[in-house]
């Protein structure tokens, strides 16, 4: 860690002005949970027994966890090649995966109909292996477990510059000691989300006459793998775009431009799946002038045009082009993973010609749901910034303009 | 840089290929109906459209009614299934200007998808489930729910092809509802694999438009029906193949197709197997996450010792 350069706690006033803002998205989003938990979950959402799983699942879970992949695609880059370069990435990305994971995972209790029998998925004699959703569920649990792991270091390194001796010492033999450990502990957060990822889209196997062919494919569990790390690594740069224009973040330019260049290549490889799937499994009978194609054709110039851009030397260069570029590759995963939930889905399936068979069920979601969406979002964001001003998670490009001293009194106390 | 690049596209290619290798090898196999499933067979052509059976269902399942307000009245007239209809007829107007009538109810997949779907087995065949429940005999292949072990996800809802499992939207402590064949009504005077269940749809109806039987038996029969008189029923009985099969069969009238019915069109192979097959070979019985696990621990390890050591002679250079 040594030769790395040091993230630092950012300081500053805990409850300012966007704090307030997205506590106060947070707690609107929070009446509308507990109106769902005294009158049901049909009181507060357009759910119906058609579109059983609305926005939460596709949205909160699924694309949530996708842009809390970068915490797996840099940790692939960093620990597993061995790329050094790519350390001060680190501490952010696991921070924001830590996050969106548990967005994720608690969204998940809201939804669940009877949430109080989930004490029971522990209990392995009765795990059904053959469920897609228990694997999803366990994995993703005991990912949730490791991410928080993976963001100890950074307490621990902010409790040994504390000024309090005791605190001190306590931050010192904890870090090193989670130190000698962590090689196990990356390894696991490699593995898992390689596991539930690819399960996320092995999830609408089942679904084989609901989702629209051009989306239904045994591929399903690879695309999602390829397309959580385009959004992991596309969330990263934006992240840290974001970070450099509040906080000064160090923004290394080329290093995100080389990494732009592997997400390319993720990118061109979820086209080839998709497009060799759809003329392999001849499903170009599909394509006409439809939703589905429409639809189909919006998700792959998505994944398209990033891909190119992040090959041009125009945007490399520019800090600007390439945090749009990378926000269109979060976009595409987005998109994608949001038709093969949603849009792409129909209770009574799909006719050839591209329209839904009528079942007697429409959606769009409620105002109460996209609240809760909204306001997982904020807290989400709320979380990051508060660990970030008390603890070193952000590499800060100018030590002068924010000394760790204010961060060191506020996570002292 | 390249060779990060190459690296990643590497493992996708691999990841890919091992999926499509493994899955051949790997696939579930075929779940046959158990000797003893029990089921029942519809057939469109005697069925009136009397909604007794509707009526019967709710009053043994103590049901409410769906009520609707019209012209004055108040009916009990579920517009399909939903969690205070477990069996609904609907109606179906005909070419000829007639109506025809289909009965909705769990169709008792011999290999369903909701069981697949289900985390701790609450969906569950008889005496197949994960939690051993008292009073469950193995072979019926009724599916059944299981309040104790139900997590509320309605992944089942989106693994029917049939739609059947309903939720209760407007409860604080909803449950899922769906036909179990009456096995609460279960008459121990029937004979053999029968006694398991007595369907109050079947017994109240007056035209024996919908029986109850071993599945075999029901099969055997459906098929006697349509080489007796072909010229009154659409060719096949729905359910002897279609998803891996189902234990309630369905015979339509002729000029009706299954489809019109409101059946999806099935293949022959169950869902359930389809997915569990993809899924699980990449797996191959477990071995795959751990031989992953203890490689990356190998050179995650490997490379920090490797950047240890580096960083200690840099440190020493700069001395």
């Amino acid at each position: 860690m040594s030769a790395h350069v040091q993230p630092r706690a950012i300081g500053g006033k805990l409850l300012d002005r966007p704090m307030l803002v997205l506590l106060g998205l947070f707690g609107v989003a929070a009446l509308f949970m507990a109106w769902r938990f005294v009158f049901g979950i049909g009181t507060v959402s357009n759910m119906t027994d058609g579109f059983t799983w609305g926005i939460w699942e596709p949205v909160n879970v699924v694309v949530f966890t996708g842009i809390g992949a970068g915490a797996f695609g840099v940790g692939l880059l960093c620990y597993l090649l061995n790329r050094g370069e790519y350390h001060p990435l680190v501490r952010p990305a696991v921070l924001v995966g830590a996050i969106s994971y548990t967005l994720g995972g608690s969204s998940i209790v809201i939804a669940l109909g009877r949430y109080w029998n989930a004490v029971l998925l522990p209990v392995v004699p009765w795990w059904n292996l053959a469920s897609v959703l228990l694997e999803v569920a366990v994995c993703v649990m005991s990912y949730i477990f490791v991410l928080w792991v993976e963001v100890l270091p950074a307490v621990f390194d902010g409790a040994a510059e504390s000024a309090k001796p005791r605190w001190a010492a306590f931050g010192r033999r904890w870090g090193a000691a989670l130190a000698r450990k962590m090689p196990y502990v990356i390894a696991l957060a490699i593995l898992l989300p390689t596991m539930h990822q690819s399960s996320l889209g092995g999830l609408m196997l089942l679904a084989v006459t609901k989702v629209h062919p051009l989306w239904h494919t045994p591929l399903l569990p690879l695309l999602f793998l390829v397309s959580c790390l385009s959004m992991g690594y596309g969330a990263v740069v934006v992240l840290v775009s974001i970070l450099k224009l509040g906080w000064n973040a160090r923004h290394d330019q080329r290093l995100f431009a080389r990494m732009s260049q592997v997400n390319a290549g993720l990118l061109v490889a979820y086209l080839a799946i998709r497009l060799g799937d759809i003329a392999l499994h001849g499903k170009l009978r599909y394509l006409g002038p439809n939703w589905p194609t429409f639809f189909f054709a919006v998700e792959l110039a998505l994944f398209a045009v990033p891909a190119v851009m992040f090959y041009l030397p125009r945007v490399q260069a520019n800090r600007g082009r390439l945090f749009g570029a990378a926000l269109l590759a979060v976009w595409a995963g987005a998109v994608y993973r949001v038709n093969a939930y949603m849009t792409m889905y129909r209770p009574a399936g799909w006719r050839a010609d591209g329209t839904p068979v009528p079942a007697g069920w429409n959606y769009f979601p409620s105002l109460g749901e996209t609240t809760i969406t909204v306001g997982m979002a904020a807290v989400g964001v709320a979380v990051f910034i508060l660990v970030s001003r008390l603890f070193p998670v952000v590499v800060v490009e100018d030590g002068r303009t924010h000394t760790a001293a204010g961060a060191k009194s506020a996570a002292a106390s | 840089m390249s060779l990060s690049r190459r690296d990643l596209l590497k493992g996708a290619a691999a990841a890919g290929a091992a999926v499509a290798l493994a899955r051949p090898a790997e696939a579930r196999e075929k779940v046959a109906p158990s000797p003893d499933a029990v089921g029942m067979l519809f057939d469109s052509t005697l069925c009136v459209g009397c909604r007794a059976c509707q009526t019967a269902c709710k009053e043994s399942n103590k049901l409410p009614a769906d009520a609707v307000e019209a012209n004055g009245g108040v009916y009990d007239a579920p517009a399909d299934l939903n969690s205070t209809t477990k069996n609904v007829i609907k109606s179906l107007p005909t070419d000829a200007g007639g109506q025809v009538f289909v009965k909705q109810q769990c169709m008792h997949c011999v290999d369903p998808s909701c069981v697949s779907a289900c985390m701790l087995g609450a969906l569950h065949k008889e005496g197949e489930g994960k939690r051993k429940i008292d009073g469950e005999k193995k072979g019926s292949g009724i599916v059944l729910w299981d309040k104790w072990t139900c997590v509320g996800c309605r992944y089942c809802q989106i693994a029917c092809a049939f739609n059947v499992p309903k939720f209760e939207w407007y409860a604080a402590f909803p449950a899922i509802v769906k036909c179990e064949l009456c096995r609460h009504r279960a008459d121990p005077a029937k004979e053999g694999a029968l006694a398991v269940a007595n369907p109050a749809c079947v017994e109240v109806c007056p035209r024996a438009a919908v029986i109850y039987g071993r599945r075999a038996e029901l099969l055997a029969e459906a098929k006697r029906r349509l080489a007796a008189q072909p010229e009154r029923y659409a060719p096949g009985v729905y359910g002897e193949r279609e998803g891996g099969g189902t234990q309630v069969l369905y015979l339509a009238a002729a000029g009706v197709t299954f489809e019109a019915m409101g059946f999806p069109a099935l293949g022959e192979g169950s869902a359930a197997r389809f997915s569990e097959s993809v899924s699980h070979a990449p797996y191959v019985h477990g071995v795959t996450p751990v031989a992953l696990y203890a490689a990356m621990a190998f050179v995650v390890h490997r490379n920090k010792r490797k950047e240890e050591v580096a960083a200690a002679h840099g440190e020493e250079e700069t001395r």
